[in-house]
């Protein structure tokens, strides 16, 4: 069984919601430790949860050999956050709107609603491997 | 997260702990939901006062139990929200949907 690989400015996990757990406690770790405000660290635990989520059920199409690859910078104004897969990509903005009253009951397709609300700013840009990938900014 | 769960007053406490964000664990929560509707125990309180924080698959399973629930003539209500789960619910306007109560007895009482 693969193993998530832990490098200086990210993790590395296969494509299973086994994992999201290490790669909650990797992120925490590493903010907790830089002095970075609880209440930020959650939004961005929140966020992350959701793009690795995202980049296992449709980006890798839960293809359990392919890759997430998620990184992080930071800087004393702002955290940058990258999420990779290794699928063909989707649109973030092709997904109804999760607060319109008829799709208020529906059980999926509110992810990337909450990234938004959670983050400054959420950037999508082609892996140099052909993956896609997202970028979540949230100043500090 | 772990899952524990109690009767009170004929109305199903359950109690999640640490946080939801839709691993292997959160199948337990539906699991368990949908467990209690085939017992015919139909009156439950979600008490999320130790969850930590959930995300949108967190937020999906409670629509989930609402929504059967509620087709099976029974109703899901929920206690000691946390600030964070409030917010969550209020930017998805899901607060419209689900009955919230302060401490779980007033939940228990409100059925």
């Amino acid at each position: 069984m693969k193993k998530p690989k832990i490098l200086p400015d990210g993790i590395v996990i296969p494509s299973s919601t086994d994992y999201l757990a290490d790669v909650d406690q990797y992120l925490e770790e590493k903010f907790s430790s830089a002095g970075i405000d609880a209440s930020v660290i959650t939004d961005l635990a929140i966020s992350v949860s959701e793009l690795v989520n995202n980049a296992i059920n449709h980006g890798n199409r839960s293809d359990a050999s392919k890759e997430v690859d998620i990184r992080f910078a930071m800087s004393p104004s702002e955290l940058r956050i990258v999420v990779c897969d290794q699928g063909t990509g989707f649109n973030i903005d092709r997904v109804d709107d999760p607060i319109d009253d008829d799709n208020l009951l529906r059980e999926v397709g509110r992810g990337i609603f909450i990234v938004r609300n959670f983050v400054d700013e959420i950037n999508v840009s082609r892996s140099p491997s052909g993956g896609s990938c997202v970028e979540i900014v949230k100043k500090l | 997260m772990k899952i524990s769960h109690r009767e009170e007053n004929g109305v199903m406490i359950i109690e999640p702990k640490g946080k939801i964000m839709g691993g292997p664990e959160s199948t337990e929560l539906h699991d368990l939901l949908h467990e209690l509707i085939e017992q015919d125990k139909k009156s439950v309180v979600i008490d999320l006062g130790k969850v930590d924080w959930m995300n949108s698959t967190g937020l999906g399973l409670l629509i989930s139990g609402l929504t059967t629930l509620r087709k099976s003539g029974g109703e899901l209500k929920l206690a000691n929200v946390t600030d964070k789960i409030q917010s969550l619910l209020t930017i998805t306007k899901l607060v419209t949907i689900f009955k919230s109560f302060d401490t779980v007895d007033e939940a228990i009482k409100s059925f």
